[in-house]
């Protein structure tokens, strides 16, 4: 018997409840769709909408009862992830030189897409057909046995809603913002104007936070005894897990470690966050947008937070919880984890490239024995073209920027609040540009001075 | 006070503005204590003040509406109010009312510019137009020499006479008698004094009497247990080294490498199928040699001492350790040569 079955009558049994809560999700869709979608023009007669939807639900039924009649013979089970896109998914996602640029090249032209099709997104309907195709792309996909090893580990079940809830906030937050940023076009009072949700704290609020605070009791309570704690063996300093794992929140953060040194990707760049994030009030001028969602009033700042949150954040959680794998290499989402899977990423610094590959010659050799300001002459002379990308990328490009595309934003900020805000706007930028660079050119390090720890 | 009001003026004028229509003649210190008798039902056309209050007035507002022309539709059925909404809507309805002759008497109040439209109509003013007008007005009212703005406060009680004290001559005796003998004082000092006495006793644990720790020099076996071209791993979870024997720049060496990345810490794997040691936690990748070549680690992994002993055996000294990128591989304590 296969020690590792794609599918075992629990899990056809599992998704066959899984069917049936999508079937009852849209079977109320359907008559949703029935009292507000209206009919349609087919073949001459009119059909309501909903009858489409009402269709797709039966099937979903179907299809949940064939998983419950169907759960005594796995191996016979015909509903099932073809082979053929599980091959091609790890071919191209798994490839650890492909599959990283892909990743994030789909992350940035998905951030795109949603900020320039967010008319369109809102729809309710093509935010329930979205939910619908991810839901059952990740039905389908529980039926690969690798694919389950890691989605559904006790570890990672939270990040897999957490993924959905991020998707509903972001959607929630586009569609009210949308919708006001049309009143205002119109020339309508706003929504939050129109619907006065002020209500009292007591008892209104107090009511509506203590049921809140029951049901999230129940939840974690009923979470605890279903899922068990992932503990492991105790901890040796002689082994360290592999892949071993920060917890899922920092996993963009060990993203940023394997591009950077410790120092800049676990020391300056958190606090770069953090105190960038507490500067914003103070370098925002736009005085727009408060107390109410908006798009258009306040495109920028909505656009570079959504930039820094989901392709610079919550992407890399994605990356970092289900493609990578042992030894911290990327696995396709149905690979198996293979611990001696081969990859050749020999990584090069800046200055090898500099002085071996362009100049044809050798390294500038530093001299242990040598003084402190000799030495730093040597690594200078060594390391000169990245310490001047470095110096023209943090301090030449913000006066720059100021002289021309960000000329206005100059003047309303002024010296100070500008460059403050160019450079944390250029320290979020130094990832993804990291990034492209060392898949793009396996560039290791720009400034590489081991000699006194410091490697950007 | 020349510059801007104080909260506590503040929220005393608009106590006073409020109690303007009933008792406008009333300082607000004395007309706070009344209020605070919790009247069934405070008089008609002063703005309520705390939530009791509000649900009190409109109860009885509810009960006898016939007699009063109010707007309110819960008042207007004539029934108590019940619901939330109705009294919502009740208390929308009145403080309209009650509250636009205060928000008229302020022209000062300017629009917010920025603000997302302008209120509608019978609105409460909010609380920060409030405090804009009247800040406002505070600022108009400092101009002028006389300052109506003002409001009258209670006479404070007068301070004890701590300042007979002072013509005592102030001597070094004194000042260090005051310093430990008051209540505060000992109070403080006795702190201090077990706090640094906690912090020292804290300290001691940094130098423990008993050091559990292997040995940083051992002996690890003769030359001949290390074939070349192989890593023992049979030290690393007592001493976190490797054995290496293999090739170095045209030698036969045998060496200690450190099982710590010189990324992050982590402890690296040795792969024999790939010939090489890579580390879980980033990636990075090292060579037989120690030398680093994939993922982000900057530097290679590190050397520890080690020699041939007198009695023949290995011997591994931990406490010394050699970087190849300082060139102190060069030195004759990092490596064994076999011939």
């Amino acid at each position: 018997m296969d020690p590792h079955p794609d599918l075992t009558s629990g899990v056809v049994f599992g998704l066959g409840w899984f069917y049936l809560i999508l079937f009852a999700m849209n079977a109320c869709w359907v008559v949703r769709s029935y009292k507000q979608d209206g009919e349609m023009h087919l073949f001459g007669i009119e059909v309501p909408k909903a009858s489409f939807w009402a269709l797709y639900a039966a099937l979903l039924g179907m299809v949940s009862i064939a998983h419950f009649t169907g759960s005594s013979q796995p191996d016979a089970f015909l509903i099932r992830m073809p082979e053929i896109f599980k091959d091609y998914a790890d071919l191209t996602i798994g490839n650890s030189k492909l599959g990283p640029v892909l990743f994030f090249a789909g992350s940035i032209v998905g951030f795109v897409l949603m900020i320039v099709l967010r008319e369109i997104l809102v729809v309710p309907t093509v935010g329930w057909v979205l939910l619908n195709g991810s839901l059952l792309l990740l039905g389908l996909s529980m039926t690969d046995y690798d694919f389950r090893q890691i989605v559904a580990k006790p570890d990672n079940v939270p990040i897999v809603a957490m993924l959905f809830i991020v998707g509903y906030t972001t959607w929630l937050y586009f569609a009210r913002a949308v919708d006001n940023d049309r009143r205002v076009k119109e020339g309508r009072p706003l929504y939050e104007e129109e619907h006065q949700e002020k209500i009292l704290v007591w008892p209104d609020l107090v009511y509506s936070e203590l049921v809140c605070m029951l049901v999230i009791t129940a939840v974690l309570v009923a979470w605890g005894i279903a899922l068990d704690a992932p503990l492991e063996e105790p901890a040796n300093a002689a082994k360290t897990p592999n892949p071993s794992k920060a917890p899922w929140y920092f996993l963009g953060l060990q993203e940023m470690l394997v591009y950077y040194d410790p120092w800049l990707a676990g020391v300056v760049f958190p606090s770069v966050i953090l105190g960038g994030l507490m500067a914003i009030p103070y370098i925002d001028y736009n005085k727009k947008g408060n107390g109410y969602y908006c798009f258009e009033d306040r495109w920028f700042a909505v656009s570079t937070f959504l930039f820094g949150f989901l392709p610079l954040w919550v992407a890399m959680i994605i990356l970092g919880t289900f493609l990578r794998g042992p030894n911290w290499n990327i696995f396709g989402f149905y690979e198996y984890w293979d611990v001696h899977k081969l990859e050749v990423l020999n990584n090069v610094n800046l200055s090898e490239y500099f002085w071996l590959t362009l100049m044809g010659g050798a390294m500038p050799k530093v001299d242990p024995s040598a003084g402190a300001a000799t030495q730093a002459v040597q690594i200078l002379v060594r390391e000169w073209l990245g310490i001047v990308l470095t110096l023209g990328y943090l301090v030449v490009l913000p006066p720059v920027m100021a002289a021309t595309v960000c000329r206005r934003m100059f003047h309303r900020m002024g010296f100070l609040r500008f460059m403050v805000f160019s450079n944390l706007m250029l320290l979020m930028l130094a990832l993804p540009i990291k990034m492209v660079l060392r898949w793009a050119f396996n560039l290791k390090y720009i400034v590489a001075v081991p000699e006194w720890f410091f490697n950007i | 006070m020349a510059d801007k009001p104080s909260t506590d003026d503040i929220l005393a004028k608009l106590r006073k503005e409020a109690q303007g229509g009933g008792g406008g003649d009333e300082t607000p210190a004395s007309a706070q204590p009344a209020a605070e008798t919790r009247a069934p039902a405070p008089p008609a056309g002063e703005t309520p003040t705390s939530t009791n209050d509000i649900m009190a007035a409109l109860r009885a507002q509810g009960g006898k509406a016939a007699s009063e022309p109010s707007p309110a539709p819960a008042a207007r059925t004539g029934e108590t109010p019940k619901s939330t909404n109705d009294i919502m809507a009740a208390l929308r309805a009145q403080s309209g009312k009650g509250a636009s002759p205060a928000a008229e008497s302020k022209p000062a109040a300017p629009k917010k510019a920025g603000a997302p439209a302008s209120l509608p109509d019978g609105e409460k003013p909010s609380v920060e137009e409030m405090l804009k007008g009247l800040r406002g007005e505070a600022k108009a009212a400092d101009t002028a020499p006389a300052k109506p703005a003002k409001p009258t406060m209670p006479p404070l009680p007068t301070k004890p006479p701590v300042a007979s004290k002072k013509k005592e001559p102030e001597t070094r005796r004194n000042f260090l008698i005051a310093l430990v003998a008051t209540p505060f004082a000992l109070a403080w000092t006795a702190f201090t004094a077990s706090a640094g006495a906690f912090t020292l006793g804290l300290a001691r644990f940094m130098m423990p009497n008993v050091l559990v720790e292997p040995p940083s020099t051992f002996k690890v076996g003769p030359p001949s247990d290390y074939p070349p071209g192989t890593v023992s791993t049979k030290w690393k979870a007592q001493f976190a080294v490797w054995l290496v024997h293999a090739e170095y720049e045209g030698k036969s060496l045998i060496y200690a490498l450190s099982t710590v990345c010189t990324h992050l810490g982590c402890t690296p794997n040795w792969l024999e199928g790939e010939q090489k040691f890579k580390c879980p936690c980033h990636g990075s990748g090292f060579y037989i040699n120690g030398i680093n070549f994939e993922g982000p680690a900057p530097r290679p992994l590190e050397r520890h001492a080690i020699r041939v002993a007198p009695d023949g055996m290995l011997e591994v000294d931990k406490s010394r350790k050699f970087q190849q990128e300082l060139g102190q591989w060069e030195d004759g304590n990092s490596k064994v040569e076999v011939v």
